[in-house]
């Protein structure tokens, strides 16, 4: 039995804006073991990169407050734990990845300093061999060295990219959280990009935190896979229990919605109607509006997150027998 | 980058030409005599016409532009009309007041306003944030010379604390200096403020948090290099604010310096002063808009290779024309 | 025919006044909403309503320009509510009746430096290439002299009538007046509806004229407020240094010029024209800061 690494339980993150509170994530459990890789996969807007925030500790305060739950890595609780505590954290154990490489990188500094900044804020060493090494983590993600000292506009977006990951795992962290890293390249460069992730990951066996909406990077990447919706994981299990029996609507919505190449169906089915507004959230089960099972009870009641099967969970009516429908069809 | 300076100290040329012409025509059309400001008013005619032929006043104006700038070149800026002194000695007395004056207002706009507009951004929405975004709309509203009338009310009138009158000693130079600056303060520190809470929501921002970098480091490292972009424009633009206002801050406080000169010059009609002071001014200005340039392109390497780069396009576009 | 003839203009004038009125309709809901900017209608109004209509209640002859011996220098009291004058005159009268002035050459000028700043930069903007050329270099040339200096200069050769003041204010702000409107022009040509428009074949002139300065002027209105307001603080400089409305006239700078040889006994000379001063630029200064949020939604936050 491998060791857990991350054990996050009941996190819920509230924003204050003007138009009323947006309870953008509700008690979200997951847990990440040493070496394994878990998918958040969900639409936009689903709470994926919230959650991800709030783990690296970096949730926008006002407006953001995580309100309750835990985040345990190893055995400390990072929200017990002060702000000094995390920020030393950050970077070294828990390191992140972000969505846009184009504006990740701060224009006004060259790559090989932004590099290195991480390894002198983290580890003993002076300027020179800390450059040294932020020039070997640059080979390491395929960047030639003596592109070190340009600056990130004199780079394209693929390797930007990989100068992100670099700067990510420049302090071996133990922990990656890598936040849709693919969706702003090209389809190429996307591969690329993907293909140097999984060939670091098994090198350096790291934990991994896939954030993404794109079942296909999931299938290749990830041992576990939760599924979010409207700010709570409504099914979650190893990739075999996902991909073999998805059990909640929404996750056998997500599986008709895209092209199988393998089967021949005339129309793909999309999942009707849209992501709720985060500030007026339906009642009882969130998806209900969308759902197609959907009956009375899951209008006032919310279901309750249970394991059905070891490891795999959801959250839904139809598995909890409440319902006249007792089955959910596969990737529909 | 030193061909792009060159370019540029090339680029000066014509514009202080234009200048020149422009100051030199309206001079020279508008009305009153020249000769009459030296000789007096009791002068006699024989006199007047000798006078204005030793000027060489009668010469077409092109002739007499001409003649002007042949000695401007040669560094012979004239006799003033009214003083009868060298300009260029009397430009070496009169500049370094006016040089201190607006250089040491765009220095102290610097100092204050930077560090203020970053603690603004720091503490949005506070109550010292609300309060200061009243004071700076008041601030930039009020004329320099009304808060100098205020100032020598309390510091020299009231108080006695500080001299109303001239430049000589640092003491005398601390209300001229925060009069003509105060608007600065309120404009650059806004500026300042709303840059950086531009940048704060800016992605790499949150990657150097990311990395676990203290706060502090990440206020002043990341975010400020990037705020003071629009910055250093303002404050660049505000040279010509500053040396222009220095006029009026010179009246007022009875600073010697080149405003004062250039007024009295204005009244008597003393040519070879005014234009002096117009050209050296110009280049002066145009300096100063080059240094700003330079530094926003030492902030930020965009700007940087962007000049670099036209430079290569420009040597492609030559060497294709050659060929 | 005829009939289609007299229907299809009527129905676009429809549609484009509705278009119209939906914009400006929005700029206004979204300025009224905006508190600071209606705290600043409001002294603007106040402003310019007791300023204008000063000719009403005030005579000049008596009220603001005649010398009242025995009382000068007098202190704010009843009767005169901010003091006399060096001269005995009536501080409040004489603000009044300045602000009148330098309101009035304040707009003007603005107005005047418009019509030149839009022609220049429109041109300039539009026809860019030797055209641009032309007219952008010769305005760095004016660019080169701070516009304050550079307004000294032109009225001490002319004489300093109210027109020529007005006309030293605009050349002095023209140069960036045409600056921002090339900037706006270039991005509007930029856009497709314009290259659509001149695949209809319409004239430049029409282009410029009815297409791309309505859409590049928007933006700039909170500019033009502005100025006003440096024009105003530009004016009370030039009377300060004796080059701007000549005395007895009332100007507020001009007042601050005079009661400044009697700081040592007073302040009520030098503090009221100041404030009047001050409160005019804050008002015009919220106004076009309400305005840019309202006008340009792309410069929201």
């Amino acid at each position: 039995m491998q060791k857990t690494l991350l054990d996050v339980k009941d996190l819920t993150i509230k924003f204050r804006t003007d138009d009323g509170v947006v309870e953008a994530v509700n008690k979200v459990s997951l847990s990440v073991q040493e070496g394994e890789t878990l998918g958040i996969v969900g639409e936009t807007g689903a709470g994926k990169t919230t959650t991800a925030l709030g783990i690296m500790g970096l949730v926008d305060s006002p407006p953001g407050k995580i309100e309750g739950g835990s985040i345990l890595l190893d055995d400390t609780d990072l929200l017990k734990l002060g702000e000094e505590a995390v920020r030393k954290l950050r970077g070294k154990e828990i390191s992140m990845i972000f969505q846009d490489p184009m504006t990740s990188l701060n224009p006004v500094f060259t790559v090989v300093e932004q590099i290195a900044e991480v390894i002198v804020n983290h580890q003993q060493l002076g300027e020179k061999e800390a450059e040294q090494k932020a020039i070997e983590m640059l080979e390491l993600v395929r960047i030639p060295a003596e592109r070190a000292y340009e600056y990130p506009h004199q780079f394209s977006g693929g390797m930007k990219q990989r100068v992100v990951i670099a700067i990510a795992l420049a302090c071996n962290p133990r922990l990656l959280i890598a936040d849709e890293p693919t969706t702003a390249l090209d389809v190429t460069i996307q591969a690329q990009v993907l293909e140097l992730m999984k060939d670091l990951k098994t090198k350096s066996k790291t934990s991994m935190i896939m954030i993404t909406h794109d079942l296909g990077v999931v299938s290749e990447i990830c041992d576990k896979v939760a599924i979010m919706y409207a700010g709570e994981i409504v099914e979650s299990g190893s990739l075999e229990d996902i991909f073999e029996n998805p059990l909640h609507p929404y996750t056998n919505g997500l599986f008709g919605s895209i092209p199988d190449i393998d089967k021949e169906v005339e129309f793909l089915s999309p999942i009707e109607g849209l992501v709720p507004d985060p500030s007026d959230l339906p009642s009882g089960c969130k998806f209900h509006p969308r759902c197609k099972y959907a009956q009375h009870l899951c209008r006032v009641e919310d279901p309750s997150f249970r394991e059905y099967s070891p490891g795999h969970f959801t959250k839904c009516f139809v598995h909890e027998g409440k319902l006249s429908v007792k089955e959910v069809k596969k990737y529909e | 980058m030193s061909r792009y300076i060159l370019k540029r100290l090339l680029q000066m040329i014509p514009i202080v030409i234009g200048v020149s012409v422009i100051v030199f025509l309206l001079l020279s059309l508008s009305p009153g005599d020249p000769a009459k400001m030296i000789l007096g008013l009791n002068a006699k005619e024989e006199e007047l016409a000798l006078m204005r032929e030793q000027l060489g006043l009668n010469d077409p104006i092109p002739l007499q532009y001409f003649h002007y700038m042949k000695n401007v070149l040669i560094g012979d800026f004239g006799t003033s009309y009214s003083t009868k002194q060298s300009v260029i000695e009397m430009i070496a007395v009169r500049l370094p007041p006016t040089l201190i004056l607006s250089f040491g207002s765009l220095l102290t706009i610097l100092i204050v306003a930077i560090p203020l507009g970053i603690a603004l951004a720091v503490k949005q929405n506070s109550p010292f944030d609300n309060i200061m975004r009243v004071v700076s709309l008041f601030f930039a509203a009020m004329p320099g010379f009304w808060i100098g009338i205020l100032m020598i009310i309390l510091f020299s009138v009231k108080l006695g604390w500080l001299p109303a009158n001239g430049f000589d000693k640092p003491s005398a130079m601390i209300m001229p200096i925060i009069c003509s600056s105060i608007a600065g303060w309120a404009v650059n520190s806004r500026i300042t403020r709303a840059s950086m809470l531009d940048v704060i929501r800016q992605d790499y921002i949150r990657t150097a948090r990311a990395k676990g970098l203290k706060e502090s480091v990440v206020i002043r490292k990341h975010a400020l290099k990037n705020a003071l972009l629009p910055t250093i424009t303002s404050v660049g633009m505000a040279v010509g604010g500053c040396f222009g206002g220095s006029v009026i801050m010179e009246m007022l406080f009875g600073i010697n310096g080149m405003g004062k000169m250039m007024i009295d010059a204005l009244r008597q009609k003393d040519i070879p002063t005014i234009m002096a002071g117009v050209i050296i001014t110009a280049v002066i200005i145009a300096v100063a808009n080059l240094l700003t340039d330079l530094a926003y392109s030492y902030v930020d390497p965009r700007i940087r290779s962007m000049y670099a780069r036209r430079r290569t396009i420009r040597k492609e576009v030559a060497g294709n024309g050659s060929n | 025919m005829a009939q289609i003839n007299t229907t299809l203009p009527t129905a676009k004038q429809r549609q484009k006044h509705l278009k119209k009125r939906s914009l400006w309709a929005d700029a206004w809901l979204r300025l009224r909403k905006n508190k600071s900017a209606v705290v600043g209608m409001i002294m603007l109004a106040t402003i310019l309503l007791v300023v204008y209509t000063s000719p009403l209640y005030l005579d000049y002859d008596n009220d603001v320009v005649k010398p009242n011996l025995s009382q000068t220098l007098k202190f704010p009291a009843e009767g005169k509510l901010l003091g006399a004058d060096e001269l005995g005159r009536d501080v409040l009268a004489r603000i009044l009746w300045g602000g009148r002035i330098s309101i009035t050459i304040g707009i003007m000028a603005m107005l005047l430096s418009s019509i030149i700043g839009c022609t220049l930069g429109a041109l300039s903007g539009y026809y860019g290439g030797k055209t641009d050329g032309i007219i952008m270099r010769s305005l760095d040339v004016f660019m080169a002299i701070p516009s304050l200096l550079l307004m000294i200069t032109l009225v001490s050769v002319m004489k300093p009538t109210l027109t020529n003041l007005i006309i030293a204010l605009a050349v002095g702000s023209v140069p960036s007046v045409s600056r921002m409107v090339r900037a706006q022009v270039l991005y509007i040509k930029g856009q497709e509806f314009i290259e659509a428009i001149r695949a209809q074949g319409a004239s430049d002139f029409r282009i410029i004229v009815m297409h791309i300065l309505p859409n590049a002027i928007s933006p700039l209105i909170s500019q033009f407020v502005m100025e006003i307001a440096g024009l105003i603080l530009a004016i009370s400089g030039l009377s300060f240094i004796g080059l701007g409305v000549q005395p007895p006239d009332p100007e507020w700078g001009a007042m601050l010029s005079s009661g400044r040889e009697h700081i040592r006994d007073v302040w009520h000379v030098t503090a009221f024209p100041g404030l009047a001063l001050v409160l005019t630029v804050v008002s015009l200064t919220l106004v076009g800061d309400g305005l840019r949020d309202a006008l340009d939604p792309r410069m929201k936050r």
